[in-house]
């Protein structure tokens, strides 16, 4: 069974690579896509918690890395994955109580696109990347993360749908007494 | 005593004490099998940030860039044909549009030009040198590939993937350009897809050539999205003018770039503060946010061998 979790969140993560570089380029504003790979790490990371988030944003930023046409560095884009992932993961644990409304996976997506958008910037920067551009910053960003919170209203409540549907027998066992 | 702090009963006793348990903490464990995998990835990170950090071909990243290439070139290859309807549709609703304003702009360029031609001689001349001048960049051997992938403004780097590899005789270090101008160098290359640098880039140097007095400069990119690009002249005293055309100067053996190809025409001039000389703004030839069909050039112009011309001593 959790092979067939694994292998599920890494399809999700596939696709979303794929439509972000080949589809998704198409209806860019301004240049800045949505960022489908992010969505579907912090949609895994609110169903599942901060190590799942964090071990999905690790796969899904290093196929960001490597997947053409990407140049830089490989591991920029998998540390700020990672590390919003784990974030998200553990705003889940903050509530575990009530499910996490729309309002906060909103709030989470923002605050995911923010760090790693920072995270990679920042490394850029540490390894004298010519191209980033800390003026752009503020722009890209706000474009990125309503961009992203427009991807997440359609994408997260799909992601978290399938994956709870494939929980396994003893939790479903502890949910119904 | 330190792994009792999870049960209930414990907690309980913290709250009537008056203490608020630590909102986002799990038993122990749960917090430290958590932090360790995060030290975990975060550590995989820096060490492939590291491993990675020269960029060069040696990097032992390659392989797996090489192996996500192969299976992600097909895929992507696949998800642009399947949008391929969409994107039509959605072009027949622009094109009303698009014909009306650039019937506009024609109508006034014709007043213009009707104007310019019927005042001066000296400007019909200067058209057919310059036209000579352009017939002169000879046809390239070019193989032809489709734009597959685009990276997005968030990677602050401008490249491409097409869909010619080393399959098809594409090799790092050669010019792609299309029917309007030049549009980069490839980079980066696998057994079925390739990576270009578009000259946008801030990474991407060009030698250029002026048109009107064949002057010769540098041109590079700004990393905006509409791909302007900077032009600076060698000789810091001569001074290119709006309108001139640049064309690329050409490499040694041809890579990267190969020489005739136009990229921009220049759209303003600004002195260099502080510098000698003057930084021209080029407006490139090819829209980046609109490449569809390219050619890699990857073989030598195809034309005839020229008759030598032997000098007859008297």
């Amino acid at each position: 069974m959790i092979a067939l979790r694994i292998g599920l969140a890494a399809l999700f993560l596939m696709i979303a690579v794929t439509v972000q570089t080949s589809v998704l380029t198409n209806i860019a504003v301004a240049g800045v896509t949505c960022d489908l790979t992010l969505i579907v790490v912090i949609a895994l990371a609110l169903s599942r918690g901060p190590e799942w988030g964090a071990i999905a944003g690790f796969a899904g930023g290093l196929m960001l890395d490597v997947v053409p046409p990407a140049d830089h560095t490989a591991g920029r884009w998998a540390l700020g994955l990672a590390i919003a992932g784990y974030v998200g993961g553990l705003i889940r644990r903050e509530t575990s109580g009530s499910p996490v409304g729309p309002l906060g996976v909103a709030l989470t997506v923002v605050l995911g696109t923010a760090i790693s958008f920072f995270l990679y910037c920042a490394t850029g920067s540490l390894l004298h990347d010519p191209t980033v551009d800390w003026s752009e910053f503020g722009v890209r960003l706000g474009i990125a993360a309503g961009y992203d919170v427009v991807g997440a209203i359609v994408v997260i409540p799909l992601v978290m749908w399938l994956m709870g549907r494939l929980k396994p027998a003893r939790e479903r066992r502890r949910v119904t007494p | 005593m330190l792994k009792d702090l999870g049960t209930p009963s414990t907690r309980s006793a913290f709250r009537s004490a008056g203490e608020a348990p630590l909102r986002s903490a799990g038993t122990p464990r749960e917090v430290r099998r958590r932090r360790t995998v995060l030290l975990l990835v975060v550590l995989a990170c820096f060490t492939l940030i590291v491993l990675d950090a020269r960029r060069s071909a040696g990097s032992p990243v390659e392989p797996l860039r090489e192996a996500a290439a192969g299976v992600f070139g097909p895929l992507e290859s696949t998800a642009t044909s399947a949008r391929q309807p969409v994107d039509n549709l959605r072009d027949r609703f622009a094109e009303m549009d698009r014909l009306k304003a650039e019937n506009e702009k024609l109508k006034k360029d014709n007043e213009d030009l009707t104007r310019e031609l019927n005042t001066s001689d000296y400007a019909r001349n200067r058209a057919q040198e310059l036209d000579k001048l352009l017939k002169v960049a000879p046809a390239y051997t070019m193989t032809p590939a489709r734009v597959i992938g685009i990276g997005g403004a968030q990677n602050f780097s401008h490249t491409v993937t097409i869909d010619a590899g080393t399959a098809d005789g594409v090799r790092t270090d050669m010019t792609v350009l299309n029917g309007t101008g030049l549009v980069g160098r490839v980079v980066r290359v696998t057994q079925g897809t390739a990576t270009v640098l578009l000259i946008g880039d801030r990474n991407s140097t060009v030698g250029g050539r002026l048109n009107a007095t064949m002057a010769l400069g540098f041109v590079s990119g700004r990393g905006d999205v509409a791909g302007t690009l900077d032009y600076k002249l060698v000789d810091p005293k001569a001074r290119p003018k709006a309108g001139d055309r640049i064309v690329t100067w050409g490499s040694s053996g041809n890579a990267p770039y190969v020489p005739g190809v136009p990229i921009g025409v220049v759209t303003s001039v600004t002195p260099n503060q502080g510098a000698l000389g003057s930084t021209a703004t080029v407006k490139p030839f090819v829209d980046p946010t609109r490449i569809d069909t390219v050619g890699v050039v990857t073989g030598p112009p195809a034309r005839p061998p020229r008759a030598q011309i032997t000098g007859k001593g008297n």
